[in-house]
C-alpha cells in the first residue's frame, strides 16, 4: 500500500496524553468558559422539603428584581415540552418539578438574567408553599413504607427487561431482579457451615472538579446544546423525543470535561436548558455550583445481605445474595445497575447453586446513579468481606480460600456464561506475590498495629452497546477521527488516535481527533462503563481498516501495482489532478448478546468481555484513636493488552484514590432528606497527603482476544476491591470487622471498644 | 452571591470610620477567604464591604520587638509567617501547623488578623499562638488596646471586637526555653478541618516540667486552656503515669462539641491521647529547638 513514513507500533505505546498541553497551559476548551452573544443565565430554585405536593410557587419579588429577564416554572416548561418527563430507564425525572417535590434540591424554578448573581440574588426571593407528604429514605424501609415516591412506575420502554414495570402503582421497587441457579435450598441444608452476613454502602458523590454546566440555543430550525456530557448521542435522541423533533434538529456538542465518573451520563441540565432557551428565545446557560453538585446524583447506598453454604472441603456450594440499592428519587440508571451488575453478587468464585434478589428502590433522597464501577465496588464490599470472614472463621488463609473457589476460565459464572478472558487467578497471584504474603509480615508493636488485606472482584461489561467511527484521510495524507466517546480526562483521545495510528501505520501524534458533536460525529451509546476502548476502539480500528482498504482501491484503480510505494498525497493528486479529495472510512461495532431469563437470570452470553480488579492494602492501626494509615496499596488488573500502559498505570491509581476516599471517609450526611455537607469545605476527597506512601499498579499478561489489539476497558477496574482489602487488613491487624463504610476512624475505634467490652457511649 | 459595595479605605483609621456599628451588613474584609464560604453558601449578604487591603504596607510586615517580643502585622499573610526566617527562629511550631493548614492557595491570601478575628473554632492557628503567650492589639475609634489572644475568643465565632474594631497586630512574647507543639486530628481526609487540635508549650528541665500551656480547639466551641491538666504537669516529672493523668484531666475539664466530625464521646478519647502526645512530643523536642 500507499504509505508515508513507517512509525512502529503505535498500539502499546506509553504516549503521553495528547491534550497534556492543551489543559495545562490553559487552552483546552470547556463549556465552562463558553459564552454565546444574546446568553441568558439561569440559576435555579430548589426543593427545601424532601416530599411534598406543591400549593403555590411566589415569583412576584424575584420577578420584579432589577435585572431579571424571566422566571420560569415547570407551567411555562409544559408550554414548549407537554410531557417533560426524562431519563434513561424510567421517564420519571421532571424538567422542573410538577406538582410534587420528590427530594430535597430537586429544581422546582428558575431564574434568568445577564448577571448570574442577580439571577443567584433573585432565586432567594423565591417563596414555595408544599403540603409536607411522609418521606422515606432508608432503602430497606422504601420495601414496605407507604410513603411512595413516585404514583406509578414509567419504565421507559428502551429496555425490554423492564416492561413488566409499566404501570405498577403502589410501589417504591423500580426493579426486581432476581437469579436462580441450582438447588440452594438443598445446598444450605447439606452444608458443613452457613455463614450470613449483612454489609452496608453509603452514600457518596461524583465530584468533578468540573460542575455539570449545559448551554442550548434553540432556534426555529433546530437546537444547538453544548454541554459537558458523557453521552452526547443519548441527549440528542432524548431531546428529540422530548420535543417531537427529528434527531437532526438537535445538535449537541461536547468539548473536553472536567471529570465525568458517571454523574454527567444521560440527561442532566440538558433539558432544562433547552425549554428555557425555547422559552425566552436567547441562548440559556446554566452552571451549577459545586454545592448543587450534592443535589444532582450520588452513588447508591446499598444493604446487602450474603449468605453462603461451605463444605468440608472449605468449598463454597451455595450463595443467596439479596441487595437493596437506594436509588433516590428518580431511577435515571439505577434500575440497570441493579441488574447488570447485580448478576455479579456472588463474586468470581465458583459457586453451583446461586439466588441473587437486587432491588432499586425509590426514595425521598438525590437520584443516584452510575459512579466509576456502575455498582460493582458496593458487591465487591460485601462479598471479599464476607469471604475473608468465612477463610478465617474456618481456619483457611485467605488466599487459598479463595484460590480454592476461584471462578476458572471455562467454567460458568452465576448467569451459566462460560468465563473467557478472565485472568481471575492471575490477579489473584500476582496480588500475593507483590505482598509476599506466605512470607513474614512485621505485625507492628504497642499502640501501631500493622495488618494486611486482599479482595478480588469482577465486572460485566454492560451490553449490547454500539459505537460508529469515522476515519477522513485529506488530500495531503494526514488523518482526522470523528467519534463520538468522550475524553473527560481518562485519555480516550489519545487511545484512539493510537488505535488509527496502528492500523493506518502513522504516528498517534499526528491523528486530528475530532471532539463530539452530533452533526459531524457519528452515534455512541455513550462514554461509561469502561466500554470505549472494548467497543469504539473496535469501531475506530474497523473506520480505520476501511479508510487504508479504500486507499489500496484508489491504486488499484489508478492502475499501480500492489504494494506501490506511491505515497497518498501522490494518489490523490493522480486521481483529482490537484491536491483534492478525501477519503472516509466508516466503522461499526455492537458485539453479541444474549438478553438473560426473566425468571432465572441465565444466559450463555452475559456480556462481551469480563474486568478483573484486585487490591491488596497493608495498613497501620492506631490502637489508641482508631486511625487507619493505609501504608501500601496495590491494584492489579486484568484489562486485556494495554493500548497504553502509561494511561492504564494512572488509571488504575486514579480509580483506587477515588475509592479510597469513599472507603474511608467520604460520606454525604444527611438531616431529615437535607444534605448537611453539601461543600467541599464539609465534604473532603482524598488530597495529596492521602495517597498511601507506597501505590503500585500492575496490568497482569492477558490478552482479550475478542477486544481491539487485545485490549478491554480499565476506568472502573482499580475501585472495585479497595474498600475490602483494607477492611480485610484491618481485621488482620487489630481483629474487627467493620460491617459499613466508610471505615473512618471513630468507627474503627468503637469496634475496637467493643471488643475490649468497653463499648463507648453515643453521644 | 448578590452584588455589594467594596471599599478601599486607604489607611486603618479611615477603615475604622467606614465600619458601622449598626448596620450588619458591613463588614471589613482582609483575605476573605472565610467570608467568602459565607457569601457563597448565602449566610452573608453583604450589601457594602470594606477591604483592609490598601491600610499600609506598616500592617503587612513582621519584626522583633524592643522586648524581643514578635510583632506581625494584622494583614500579613499565612505564607508570610509560614516561611519568615524571624518566625522560623521565634517560633518554629508556626511554620510547622501551616503545612497541614488549609492549602496553599488559601495561605498566600488569608491574613492572620482575619484569622483571628473569624474566630471560627476550627481554625488551627488560635491554639498555637494562645500556646505562645500571643497578645492581639485592637484598634478602634477612641485608640488602640491590647488583649491576651485568649481573652479575644468569648465564644462560637464570638469575639471581644467591638463591630468598630480591627485587630492591627499581633504580638508573640520571647520564647526562650520554651517548646510548643501542635496535633492536629484529623478524621476525614489528612487535610480536613481538625476534628480536634491540641497546642502544648512546655519549659522543662529535661522531663522536669517546670510550666505548661494546653490549650484544645476544634472541637469546642473556642480555644480553650486546659487549666486542669496544665496544673497537674507544672511542677512534676513526666512520666507516662503524669502525663497520662493530664490527658484525664484534660478530658474531664472541657465540654465538646458532637459534629460530622465525630461524636463528643469519641473526641473526649481523641483529648485524652493528644493531651499526653502533645506534651510527650513537646518534651521531646525540648533542648532541640522545637
Amino acid at each position: 500500500m500507499a504509505t508515508i513514513v513507517v512509525q512502529g507500533k503505535q498500539a502499546g505505546r506509553s504516549l503521553p496524553r495528547l491534550d497534556a498541553r492543551d489543559k495545562v497551559s490553559g487552552r483546552a476548551e470547556y463549556v465552562h468558559n463558553m459564552r454565546l452573544p444574546g446568553m441568558l443565565h439561569g440559576k435555579i430554585f430548589r426543593s427545601s422539603l424532601p416530599h411534598g405536593r406543591i400549593r403555590s410557587i411566589d415569583v412576584a419579588a424575584a420577578r420584579a428584581l432589577p435585572g431579571v429577564y424571566r422566571v420560569v416554572t415547570a407551567d411555562d416548561v409544559r408550554k414548549v415540552i407537554p410531557h417533560p418527563y426524562y431519563g434513561p430507564a424510567f421517564h420519571d425525572q421532571p424538567v422542573l418539578a410538577i406538582d410534587k417535590v420528590r427530594y430535597v434540591g430537586e429544581p422546582v424554578a428558575v431564574v434568568l438574567a445577564d448577571d448570574p448573581h442577580v439571577a443567584d440574588a433573585a432565586v432567594q426571593l423565591i417563596v414555595a408553599d408544599y403540603e409536607e407528604m411522609p418521606a422515606v429514605f432508608d432503602e430497606v424501609e422504601a420495601m414496605t413504607s407507604t410513603a411512595f415516591v413516585h404514583e406509578e412506575l414509567k419504565p421507559a420502554g428502551t429496555f425490554p427487561d423492564l416492561k413488566h414495570l409499566k404501570g405498577r402503582k403502589n410501589t417504591n421497587i423500580a426493579l426486581d431482579f432476581q437469579l436462580r441457579r441450582g438447588d440452594v435450598d438443598k445446598a444450605f441444608a447439606e452444608a458443613t457451615h452457613v455463614f450470613e452476613h449483612t454489609f452496608r454502602t453509603q452514600q457518596v458523590l461524583h465530584l468533578p472538579l468540573e460542575p455539570f454546566v449545559s448551554i442550548a440555543d434553540a432556534g426555529t430550525s433546530g437546537v444547538t446544546i453544548y454541554t459537558a456530557s458523557q453521552s452526547p448521542s443519548f441527549v440528542r435522541i432524548e431531546i428529540a423525543r422530548l420535543l417531537g423533533w427529528p434527531e437532526n434538529r438537535v445538535r449537541v456538542k461536547v468539548p473536553y470535561l472536567g471529570g465525568g465518573f458517571g454523574a454527567k451520563i444521560y440527561i442532566k441540565l440538558e433539558a432544562l436548558v433547552t425549554a428555557l432557551s425555547l422559552i425566552v428565545h436567547r441562548p440559556v446557560k446554566i452552571s451549577l455550583t459545586m454545592e448543587e453538585q450534592f443535589y444532582t446524583l450520588t452513588k447508591h447506598a446499598t444493604t446487602l445481605h450474603i449468605k453462603s453454604a461451605i463444605d468440608q472441603d472449605g468449598r463454597i456450594t451455595a450463595r443467596k445474595c439479596d441487595v437493596w440499592w437506594n436509588g433516590g428519587a428518580y431511577a435515571d440508571i439505577g434500575p440497570r445497575v441493579t441488574q447488570k451488575s447485580g448478576f455479579t453478587a456472588p463474586g468470581p468464585y465458583d459457586i453451583e447453586n446461586v439466588s441473587i434478589d437486587s432491588y432499586a428502590l425509590y426514595t425521598h433522597l438525590p437520584p443516584a446513579g452510575a459512579l466509576r464501577g456502575f455498582g460493582i465496588p458496593q458487591l465487591v464490599w460485601a462479598y471479599e468481606c464476607h469471604t475473608d470472614i468465612i477463610a478465617r472463621a474456618i481456619g483457611q488463609d485467605p488466599v487459598e480460600f479463595r484460590r480454592k473457589n476461584i471462578l476458572r476460565e471455562g467454567r460458568p459464572q452465576a448467569t451459566g456464561t462460560l468465563m473467557k478472558d478472565a485472568a481471575i487467578e492471575a490477579v489473584l497471584d500476582r496480588i500475593a506475590a507483590r505482598m509476599n504474603w506466605s512470607g513474614t509480615f512485621d505485625r507492628g508493636s504497642g499502640t501501631v498495629r500493622r495488618g494486611r488485606g486482599l479482595a478480588i472482584g469482577f465486572k460485566a461489561s454492560i451490553s449490547p452497546t454500539t459505537s460508529i467511527a469515522i476515519v477522513n484521510i485529506f488530500a495531503d495524507g494526514s488523518c482526522g477521527l470523528y467519534c463520538s466517546t468522550v475524553d473527560m480526562g481518562q485519555g480516550s483521545d489519545t487511545a484512539m488516535a493510537q488505535i488509527v495510528g496502528e492500523v493506518l501505520n502513522l504516528a498517534a501524534e499526528t491523528i486530528r481527533v475530532v471532539h463530539p458533536d452530533t452533526d459531524v460525529t457519528p452515534y455512541d451509546m455513550a462514554t461509561l462503563g469502561s466500554r470505549s476502548t472494548f467497543h469504539m476502539g473496535h469501531a475506530v480500528r474497523i473506520a480505520a481498516e476501511d479508510a487504508r482498504d479504500k486507499v489500496r482501491a484508489l491504486a488499484r484503480e489508478l492502475g499501480l501495482p500492489e504494494g506501490t510505494n506511491f505515497s497518498i498525497p501522490d494518489l490523490f493528486k493522480k486521481k483529482y489532478g490537484m491536491q483534492a479529495g478525501n477519503i472516509v472510512g466508516v466503522g461499526s461495532f455492537i458485539p453479541s448478546y444474549t438478553p438473560p431469563d426473566h425468571e432465572t437470570g441465565q444466559t450463555p452470553n452475559a456480556t462481551p468481555f469480563w474486568m478483573i480488579g484486585g487490591a491488596g492494602a497493608e495498613v497501620e492501626v492506631d490502637t489508641e484513636t482508631g486511625h487507619v494509615k493505609v501504608s501500601r496499596l496495590i491494584n492489579v488488573a486484568d484489562l486485556g493488552r494495554p493500548i497504553n500502559p502509561k494511561l492504564v498505570e494512572t488509571q488504575l491509581s486514579g480509580a483506587s484514590l477515588m475509592q479510597l476516599g469513599f472507603t474511608m471517609f467520604e460520606k454525604m450526611q444527611f438531616d431529615g432528606g437535607q444534605v448537611t455537607n453539601a461543600s467541599l469545605a464539609d465534604y473532603k476527597i482524598p488530597g495529596i497527603f492521602d495517597v498511601p506512601e507506597t501505590i503500585e499498579n500492575e496490568a497482569v499478561d492477558a490478552v482479550q482476544h475478542s477486544g481491539p489489539f487485545g485490549a478491554k476497558g480499565v476506568g472502573e477496574s482499580g475501585t472495585f476491591s479497595v474498600s475490602p482489602a483494607i477492611a480485610n487488613a484491618i481485621d488482620d491487624a487489630v481483629g474487627v470487622r467493620l460491617t459499613e463504610l466508610p471505615l473512618n476512624p471513630e468507627a474503627v475505634f468503637r469496634a475496637l471498644r467493643a471488643k475490649a467490652n468497653r463499648p463507648l457511649p453515643d453521644a | 452571591m448578590t452584588p455589594f459595595e467594596l471599599l478601599e479605605p486607604p489607611s486603618l483609621a479611615k477603615a475604622i470610620e467606614l465600619l458601622d456599628p449598626d448596620d450588619l451588613s458591613t463588614r471589613p474584609i482582609a483575605g476573605g477567604t472565610a467570608l467568602m464560604l459565607m457569601m457563597k453558601a448565602g449566610v452573608f449578604k453583604p450589601t457594602r464591604l470594606i477591604s483592609l487591603a490598601k491600610i499600609g504596607p506598616q500592617f503587612r510586615r513582621i519584626a522583633t520587638g524592643p522586648n524581643g517580643d514578635l510583632r506581625i502585622g494584622a494583614m500579613t499573610s499565612l505564607s508570610m509567617m509560614e516561611h519568615d526566617a524571624i518566625v522560623g527562629r521565634h517560633a518554629p511550631v508556626i511554620a510547622r501547623a501551616m503545612r497541614r493548614l488549609s492549602n496553599v492557595r488559601v495561605r498566600n491570601v488569608a491574613t492572620i488578623g482575619g484569622n483571628l478575628a473569624h474566630a471560627d473554632p476550627h481554625m488551627d492557628l488560635p491554639p498555637v499562638l494562645i500556646a505562645l503567650g500571643a497578645s492581639v492589639v485592637i484598634a478602634g475609634r477612641s485608640g488602640e488596646r491590647t488583649i491576651p489572644l485568649e481573652k479575644l475568643f468569648v465564644g462560637y465565632y464570638e469575639t471581644a471586637l467591638q463591630r468598630d474594631e480591627l485587630i492591627s497586630e499581633v504580638r508573640i512574647p520571647s520564647q526562650h526555653s520554651r517548646s510548643t507543639v501542635y496535633l492536629k486530628c484529623t478524621t476525614g481526609s489528612v487535610d480536613d478541618w481538625p476534628a480536634l487540635g491540641v497546642a502544648a508549650s512546655i519549659e522543662a528541665d529535661r522531663s522536669s516540667i517546670r510550666s505548661a500551656a494546653l490549650v484544645v480547639g476544634a472541637a469546642t466551641e473556642k480555644p480553650i486552656r486546659l487549666n486542669a491538666a496544665e496544673a497537674i504537669l507544672s511542677g512534676t516529672q513526666a512520666t507516662d503515669a503524669v502525663l497520662q493523668r493530664a490527658g484525664d484531666a484534660a478530658a474531664d475539664e472541657v465540654d465538646l462539641i458532637s459534629d460530622a466530625r465525630g461524636s463528643a464521646a469519641y473526641k473526649r478519647e481523641l483529648l485524652r491521647v493528644y493531651v499526653a502526645r502533645a506534651v510527650s512530643q513537646a518534651l521531646a523536642t525540648n533542648g532541640g529547638r522545637g
